[in-house]
């Protein structure tokens, strides 16, 4: 349970908000590379954080996200051409470079350095992983370059996608460290889905099915672990690490590679749920990604053309009652994306979480919050610098390890949690 | 034709939700397993709560024969007002039970706690915090006492964890 000024504090990102502000202090994705492929390319449109943005790549390949709209009669640059180092207004011929510093206005005399004194809002936008990440700060505070793992293996190694999720980050991102849903909401897919089955590990979920939790709180924020019993005086750990304010990585299986997600604020009412998958030893297999581009594992099947889930609100997420009465899926929805995304949506635009009951495993998520909180009024009120900002906290690992059943995993999956250059993952 | 998934899941239709309260009060018991423990709990006790009932220490005695030791053990509670309080009677008239320590501290009593939940099915929650060591060593080791018996067991950083996941739990 939250109060309600608690959850209008995490909840709203929009410029000027306390959550909006910190959210502020860190390198977000912003576009798939796919999105703008090649110099002089199409622009797109980007809503982040609540505004509204347009990003491009111009002639000489150099990115830009700048304020949707022209500055002289607020038409959306989306229409304009792409052309000779800038993005050219067509209503009146207004041009604009990647730093939102306008070059031209044809109406008025060059001389009169009338352009001068043009510039549109822009952020930095720059390319790692596949993946255009921009920081929406103060220039001033800009932190180092974000050092994920999944971001800075070999391209070969890592796909990414992203999905639009109707409703707040916030409650999307809860989804991603509530280990306890796994076992109700996406039974079955451990067996059938080619990107999970056949790992050694899935022998202990099944045959525990009421893990114990453990919440311990890490640099960059916590770190949640699941454990189950196994053999020989040893327990089955699932290590999920959560960094702020909206990265959440899931345990592997056996060499399957490793998935986890950001959960970006569009809005208040809209997030984009990126999900990747990357291994940090070798290339991801050709059967691999025609699955994940099948949207196996955590990933989506699209409305073509679109980075909407085939399976959407608009269609009640195609559910079949027939399928779930016969257990073929637990909630009668299919993949485990849109298992999440049809129960998150479905609380409505923005959780209203003063009607919440929440119980003792529900831990991680109370920690989450309390963290965020926390964090967020340090920064606000004091200047403190939040968690996760450090790109030293990005190189935390997901791992799923045995143990010795005395041993704290903090310390005895201390190695497995780090990222290693060329090191495999640890895994069952 | 709109969905039914799409017209109920904006915000209009979140305003229709209805009203009325969707849960009863619940009875948790929050138990100090050592004196460090003890002065957190008496401080956050004072906060206003929603029925929850705190105890600062764990003490045994003979049945009907205060003092007494070995054979017929009996385990008391003591409460905020000084008053002991038996713990099986209290554990089985609760809805949860959570149970704090200080990083360092000896906390075995957790195992006769833990006893009385296993009696009645009841939830245990274990909650960790800094004591004086609050050295990985000395996590380690309250995490040993804690971790057989507890369901969900945190490791935090600072007391007001506890101030916020018991107000989380409504408790």
């Amino acid at each position: 349970m939250l109060k309600k000024e608690q959850n209008d504090y995490l909840c709203q990102t929009g410029p000027g908000t306390p959550m909006g502000n910190f959210f502020r202090c860190y390198w977000q994705p912003a576009l798939l590379s796919e999105e703008l492929p090649e110099p002089d390319c199409p622009p797109v449109r980007v809503k982040l954080l609540g505004e509204r943005l347009l990003a491009f790549r111009d002639s000489e390949g150099k990115l830009g996200l700048i304020d949707e709209f022209c500055a002289h009669r607020g038409v959306s640059l989306w229409f304009g051409r792409n052309e000779d180092c800038g993005l050219r207004c067509p209503y009146h011929g207004w041009k604009y470079d990647v730093t939102g510093q306008c070059t031209e206005v044809p109406s008025e005399p060059t001389e009169s350095g009338y352009a001068k004194k043009i510039k549109l809002k822009s952020y930095p936008l720059i390319e790692q992983g596949g993946v255009l990440w921009t920081y929406m700060g103060p220039p001033e505070q800009q932190p180092p370059l974000p050092q994920y793992e999944f971001s800075t293996v070999p391209l070969n190694q890592t796909f990414m996608t992203k999905r639009i999720q109707e409703c707040n980050w916030l409650q999307a991102m809860e989804g991603g460290i509530d280990s306890s849903h796994v076992s109700f909401l996406h039974r079955g897919d451990l067996h059938n889905d080619p990107l999970f089955k056949g790992a050694g590990g899935n022998k202990y979920n099944m045959q525990d099915l009421s893990p114990v939790f453990e919440v311990v709180e890490s640099d960059g924020g916590l770190l949640i672990g699941a454990r189950r019993n196994a053999e020989d005086d040893q327990y089955y750990w699932r290590i999920t690490p959560w960094v702020m304010p909206n990265y959440t990585g899931v345990p592997p299986r056996g060499d399957h590679p490793m998935h986890g997600h950001f959960w970006v604020p569009i809005d208040d009412e809209n997030c984009w749920a990126w999900s990747y998958d990357y291994h940090p030893t070798r290339a991801l297999t050709d059967g691999e990604v025609a699955a994940m581009k099948d949207g196996k594992g955590v990933h989506v099947k699209y409305v073509p053309g679109t980075y909407r889930p085939l399976a959407n609100k608009d269609n009640d997420y195609l559910m079949d009652r027939a399928g779930q009465k016969a257990g073929r899926t637990f909630s009668g929805v299919e993949g485990i994306g849109i298992q999440d995304a049809s129960l998150q949506e479905s609380m409505g635009p923005i959780c209203d979480r003063t009607k919440e009951n929440l119980v003792g495993t529900d831990n991680g998520i109370i920690m989450a919050r309390h963290r965020l909180l926390r964090a967020a009024r340090a920064f606000n009120d004091k200047g403190v610098q939040p968690p996760g900002v450090n790109p030293e906290h990005h190189t935390v690992r997901q791992a799923a390890l045995l143990l010795k059943r005395d041993v704290q995993y903090k310390d005895g999956a201390k190695e497995a949690l780090k990222a290693k250059k060329g090191v495999r993952q640890t895994s069952v | 034709m709109q969905s039914e998934s799409a017209k109920m899941t904006t915000a209009h239709e979140a305003g229709f939700r209805v009203q009325y309260p969707n849960s009863k009060q619940r009875a948790a018991k929050v138990i100090a397993l050592d004196p460090a423990s003890a002065a957190i709990v008496e401080e956050i006790s004072q906060k206003s709560w929603n029925g929850a009932a705190f105890f600062t220490s764990l003490a045994f005695t003979g049945e009907g024969n205060p003092g007494a030791v070995g054979g017929d053990l009996k385990a008391w509670l003591k409460d905020l007002a000084g008053r002991t309080m038996d713990l099986v009677a209290e554990v089985e008239h609760s809805d949860f039970v959570v149970v704090i320590t200080t990083t360092g501290a000896d906390a075995r009593a957790v195992s006769v706690i833990a006893d009385a939940c296993a009696l009645f099915n009841k939830s245990l929650v274990g909650l960790i915090v800094p004591g004086k060591d609050d050295s990985d060593a000395a996590t380690t080791e309250s995490m040993k006492y804690l971790r057989p018996y507890t369901r969900m067991l945190v490791i935090a950083s600072g007391t007001d964890y506890i101030e916020a996941m018991l107000t989380a739990l409504r408790a």
